[in-house]
């Protein structure tokens, strides 16, 4: 259990500005998601917390206490690496069971605790091979498990389900939901995919150019993006963003019309999302334009339609069927929002 | 047809420099089993015998004592380089200190000193310590030696290996000496290997300082075979007799080295 403070933290690589001085502090027991593209700065900040990483200036409190000097080993952390970071000299089980052995447990417990993680991760079959012998999903799940296999105060996970199919994914991401729950320890968890972000996430930092732009629950972040970037970043299929102008309140650009809570202003984004539309037979709906494309999911179709530069997505039932060209409209739903942007500046509006 | 002739002349090149690399070391072979009335005939065509290995063992020769001198100073140069260099080189490799690329010039720096030079200074040292013809004194000027080129020899296999595994281990709850023990050491266990191997041959065929510090207690094999020149003439059978008996150990120990050490041992480790 712990709180992890960062505060005015700062990290340069030479003259590069890797992390910008920010500070940000993860509840005692709470699950955070840093997120963000690759290259922004993620893994940099969870190295500095794990005291893999020198901080240029700020000080990392963990517990209160301050650890800026502390070597890893004594932060009581666990942590999953990008890179695996695996023993390629030992087995799977003696990769799994160093960490224990390291605060000499005995061998009958450490022999149990090994089983029963390497169970969870569906390695059990695997424990006599080496890290060279493996897939790349089966090393990742090695070095998952070699972090769940003790309870720390904190767990730091890079990344842990990337290289994983799409299947064991899931299977993993509830599994680690429920270790969360089951344990309550402080995770900070590093991920590129929203959709991971969302469901595994008592808050999520989005992240951009090593500054956190939006720090709220996934509900909130969801709701509520703070700029365009978040607007564009979360959600699947992404958000519609629609450039335009807004007058006598009312937001227009080609093909779209619909009436907003805002004076009048240039250079303004629509945001819309594509779960929030729905097609409609009306010809003089808020949204017209050509059907572009047709992408069925299974329990949905993707509908594109187009109008000039503008291009809006929707959501559709998946029994939807219409020729490429033909004219759609689109209406969006009861209780649906707007989000409004400033073009230049990228910053939430409404 | 163009390909065939390639091949044939490549095929001769090949065997060409082979037989002129080979050809001494055969010669020596074949006559350290010659009696010495056959010694200077090129025929195969030669009765074989042991004894030219006995003549050797038993007075006023006895290599015995040689290959004695030989193993302590050549084993105990290996035991004290290799943990040393190790050591060194995995702080060269891993520790951004200060001032560390020119310590490690400095190092290397010793290297293109030629021995010849300090060989005189080091007989001097030895004579006012009374330490000539001493075993101690041959380790001393080996360790001298062979320690700076052990220590960019075990860097250069440090260096490739990743980082990730010991920042692992790190976080799993290790110092850095037990990570460097339960770790870096495995990881790198083929280089330092062959590092020691390279060590021990290098103490072994060493002859220039152990022929100016050695005289009767201490004299090493390569400096014992220029016993075999005497007055009577060179004895080519008995100096190839102890040259085999140089030869072999190293010989063993390299294809020691191709069987068991050419496998990377950091396969698996990351992504
Ligand atoms: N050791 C380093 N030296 C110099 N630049 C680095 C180093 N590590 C990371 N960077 C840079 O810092 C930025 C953030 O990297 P990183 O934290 O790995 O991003 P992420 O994990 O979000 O993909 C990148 O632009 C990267 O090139
Ligand atoms: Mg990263």
């Amino acid at each position: 259990m712990a709180e992890v403070r960062l505060v005015d933290i700062e990290k340069k690589y030479g003259n590069f500005l890797a992390v910008p001085k920010q500070s940000l502090t993860i509840h005692d027991g709470e699950f955070l998601v840093l997120l963000g593209p690759s290259g922004c700065g993620k893994t940099t900040t969870m190295r500095m917390i794990a005291g893999l990483e020198d901080i240029t200036s700020g000080d990392i409190m963990i517990k209160g206490e301050r650890i800026n000097d502390k070597p890893p080993k004594d932060r009581d952390i666990a942590m999953v690496f990008q890179n695996y970071g695996l023993y390629p000299h030992m087995t799977v089980r003696q990769n799994i069971e160093y960490p224990l052995k390291l605060r000499g447990m005995d061998k009958a417990s450490r022999k149990d605790r090994v089983m029963e993680t390497a169970e969870k991760v569906e390695l059990d079959a695997l424990l006599e091979r080496r890290p060279s012998e493996l897939s790349g999903g089966q090393r990742q799940r090695v070095a998952l498990a070699r972090a769940i296999v003790r309870t720390p105060s904190i767990f730091l996970m890079d990344e842990p389900l990337s290289n994983l199919d799409a299947k064991l994914r899931v299977t993993m991401r509830a599994e680690l939901k429920h270790l969360h729950h089951e344990l309550g320890v402080t995770t900070v968890y590093v991920t590129h995919d929203q959709m991971e972000a969302m469901t595994l996430a008592s808050r999520v930092a989005v992240m951009r150019e090593g500054r956190i732009v939006q720090l709220d629950t996934p509900k909130k972040i969801y709701a509520e993006p703070a700029d365009l970037f978040v607007a564009g970043f979360i959600g699947s299929p992404s958000m519609n963003l629609i450039d335009g102008a807004v007058k006598g309140g009312v937001f227009r650009t080609d093909g779209v019309e619909v009436p907003v809570d805002l004076g009048d202003r240039d250079g303004v984004v629509l945001g819309i999302r594509p779960e929030e539309l729905e097609i409609t037979q009306d010809t003089d709906a808020a949204i017209g334009g050509k059907l572009y494309a047709l992408e069925l999911t299974g329990e949905s179709t993707l509908v594109t339609l187009r109008n000039g530069p503008t291009s809006v997505c929707a959501r559709g039932h998946a029994d939807f069927e219409a020729d490429i060209d033909s004219p759609c409209h689109l209406v969006p739903k009861d209780g649906a929002r707007f989000h409004l942007f400033d073009r230049a500046s990228g910053e939430r509006l409404r | 047809m163009k390909k065939t002739l390639a091949y044939l002349g490549e095929r001769a090149l090949l065997t060409l420099i082979s037989v002129v690399l080979l050809f001494p070391i055969a010669w020596m072979f074949l006559t350290a089993f010659k009696q010495p009335r056959d010694a200077y005939s090129l025929s195969l065509n030669f009765e074989p015998t042991l004894q030219n290995f006995v003549t050797v063992f038993s007075d006023p020769w006895n290599l015995g004592s040689m290959v004695m001198n030989s193993v302590i100073v050549a084993t105990v140069t290996v035991l004290i380089a290799v943990p040393c260099a190790a050591l060194a080189a995995y702080s060269f490799s891993r520790f951004r200190v200060k001032g560390r690329k020119f310590l490690f010039f400095l190092i290397l720096s010793t290297q293109f000193i030629p021995a010849v030079v300090i060989v005189l200074p080091f007989f001097l040292m030895f004579r006012q310590l009374d330490m000539l013809d001493t075993r101690l004194a041959l380790i001393i000027v080996n360790l001298a030696i062979v320690t700076p080129f052990v220590i960019w020899m075990i860097k250069g296999f440090i260096d490739a290996i990743p980082t990730d595994s010991e920042e692992a281990a790190m976080i799993d709850g290790a110092s850095r000496l037990r990570v460097i023990k339960d770790i870096v050491m495995p990881m790198a266990a083929p280089g330092i290997m062959t590092s020691s191997i390279f060590c021990f041959i290098l103490t072994w065929n060493e002859f220039l300082f152990a022929l100016i510090l050695s005289r009767r207690d201490a004299v090493t094999l390569p400096v014992g075979l220029v016993s075999f020149r005497t007055e009577r003439g060179d004895l080519w059978e008995l100096m190839s007799a102890a040259g085999v008996m140089i030869t072999v150990p190293i010989f063993i120990m390299a294809l020691f080295i191709q069987k068991h050490f050419t496998r990377g041992m950091t396969a698996g480790a990351v992504k």
